[in-house]
């Protein structure tokens, strides 16, 4: 993951600032050291804006600043910047929480081969695995999770809070299953295998396990 | 909760395979038979087994790490045994490595531990880097445990040298996997062989029995059935911890082998 790194980026009307990550102190630094090496090249040059992924309003707001008030960059405060800044970030995460019901389409993230124990596959979206999860490894879609093999490992599907998302697998013998909020672990002792795919749901506020019948 | 000011065991060896891992189990399980109230934390980040050898591993939701890094509780981090009310576990991370906990959070987590359990115990990693340090970071007394072969006694001399030089003075060995027939022959070290070199007061002698291997693959430590004889030993240092004398299994005329029984009734001797 890129943290604390920042890049002046030019396009057709001007030049904008993008921010990556959320290390306040990092990017200050850098930005220290990036307008020192290159003081005057953004005299005259239009001023976009600041983009910045990661950053709360009033962090965005202190950028703001600094650029304004110590590199003498042409930059129009206003008084409403805040409210501005503030409402940026609320459509922002306006549109990622819109985006909750992944257990109906989406984006959707193949994996190959075994996930053996201590990998951790985290997506937006759904994931289908062509081969094992082993125990021990770990994987969470806000999405279905449907396996092409044996589900051993952890599995946690619409980890954001979508109940209707479903684990599937040829073999379904999971140390523990999750769907939203909800937690469920083997039995301990054997468990009698099926010889058919089983889906996971959650029914009434519980997850339930049943055979795969193709003829349904 | 009363403050309870509980003891916190390392259990350390430096070499890997000699059974680190089912010494934890076993006396952890062993001192809440015993009424002690116990947490056995697995120290092994990211590559953790403490687990499965009770057979806990189903239960993991948060791990030591959402704990040191506060994102749950401690209540929430500690798995309660399936079996006896008073034994807890602290599961390590998978998904991360060594460098995830620090020494300084160790201590604070093991002086927490303190107040609400009488005994705590330390899996820790194999080697002497990150791991094993934040391991011993807040031990009263460490278990080092060695097996009968050179290569495990040098490491054990290594690791009992820099507990010394962490001021960690307080330590017992522990011999395990040790084949009386083998010893008579002359082709294992003995206990006295293996004191010699290291110096320390033994706290007890675990046979090699293959009863441990089958307890390990239930999930269930060989402890709790105690017929068997590293089972038996087992309790036995459990016992000794709680300041109890024992004296040492006899595992010699216990463990002798079947087929040699059945060599000396038919040839005589």
């Amino acid at each position: 993951m890129k943290n604390g790194t920042i890049a002046f980026k030019g396009v057709n009307d001007g030049v904008y600032l993008e921010i990556y990550g959320s290390d306040m102190d990092k990017i200050k630094e850098e930005l220290k050291t990036k307008l020192a090496k290159s003081s005057g090249f953004f005299q005259g040059v239009n001023f976009l804006g600041v983009s910045g992924e990661d950053l709360s309003p009033e962090e965005m707001l202190e950028i703001h600043l600094i650029l304004k008030y110590r590199y003498d960059f042409d930059i129009d405060l206003g008084d409403d910047l805040l409210d501005r800044l503030y409402m940026i970030y609320k459509s922002k995460r306006e549109l990622e929480s819109s985006v909750v019901k992944n257990s109906k389409e989406g984006m959707t993230k193949f994996l190959y081969g075994t996930l053996r124990s201590g990998q951790i596959v985290e997506y937006n979206g759904n994931i289908v695995v062509v081969g094992d999860v082993n125990p021990g490894a770990f994987l969470k879609a806000t999405g279905n999770i449907i396996i092409l093999g044996t589900l051993k490992g952890v599995a946690h599907a619409g980890f954001n809070g979508d109940n209707e998302a479903i684990v599937a697998a040829y073999n379904l013998i999971p140390n523990q299953l999750r769907i939203a909020d909800i937690i469920v672990r083997a039995p301990d002792g054997d468990i009698s295998e099926y010889k058919l795919p089983e889906v996971a749901r959650v029914y009434d506020g519980e997850i339930i396990i049943e055979p795969y019948l193709p003829n349904k | 909760m009363e403050n309870k000011k509980g003891t916190a065991i390392v259990v350390t060896s430096g070499k890997g395979g000699v059974g680190k891992t089912t010494t934890s189990a076993n006396l952890g399980t062993g001192l809440a038979m015993l009424g002690k109230s116990v947490v056995i934390v697995d120290a092994d980040i990211g590559l953790r087994n403490l687990d499965v050898v009770m057979g806990l591993e189903n239960r993991i939701v948060y791990d030591i790490v959402d704990v040191v890094e506060k994102t749950c509780r401690l209540k929430q981090g500690l798995i309660r045994d399936k079996r006896f009310e008073k034994l807890y576990l602290l599961p390590a991370a998978q998904t991360r490595d060594k460098s995830a906990v620090k020494p300084e959070q160790m201590i604070e987590l093991v002086n927490e531990l303190k107040d609400e359990f009488d005994y705590i115990i330390i899996d820790s990693p194999a080697g002497i880097e990150q791991g094993f340090q934040y391991s011993i970071a807040g031990a009263d007394l460490a278990i080092i445990v060695t097996t009968p072969e050179i290569s495990a006694v040098r490491d054990a001399d290594r690791v009992i040298g820099i507990l010394e030089a962490k001021g960690l003075h307080d330590h017992r060995l522990l011999i395990n996997r040790i084949r009386p027939d083998m010893v008579k022959k002359g082709d294992m070290m003995n206990r006295e062989d293996i004191e010699d070199i290291l110096a320390i007061d033994l706290i007890g002698i675990v046979p090699d029995d293959e009863e441990i291997v089958i307890s390990t693959n239930k999930g269930e430590p060989a402890v709790i059935e105690g017929r068997s004889l590293a089972g038996k030993a087992y309790m036995n240092i459990a016992k000794r911890i709680l300041g109890e004398e024992i004296e040492l299994l006899d595992i010699e005329d216990d463990n002798e082998g079947k087929i040699s029984k059945i060599f000396k009734l038919i040839f005589g001797k």
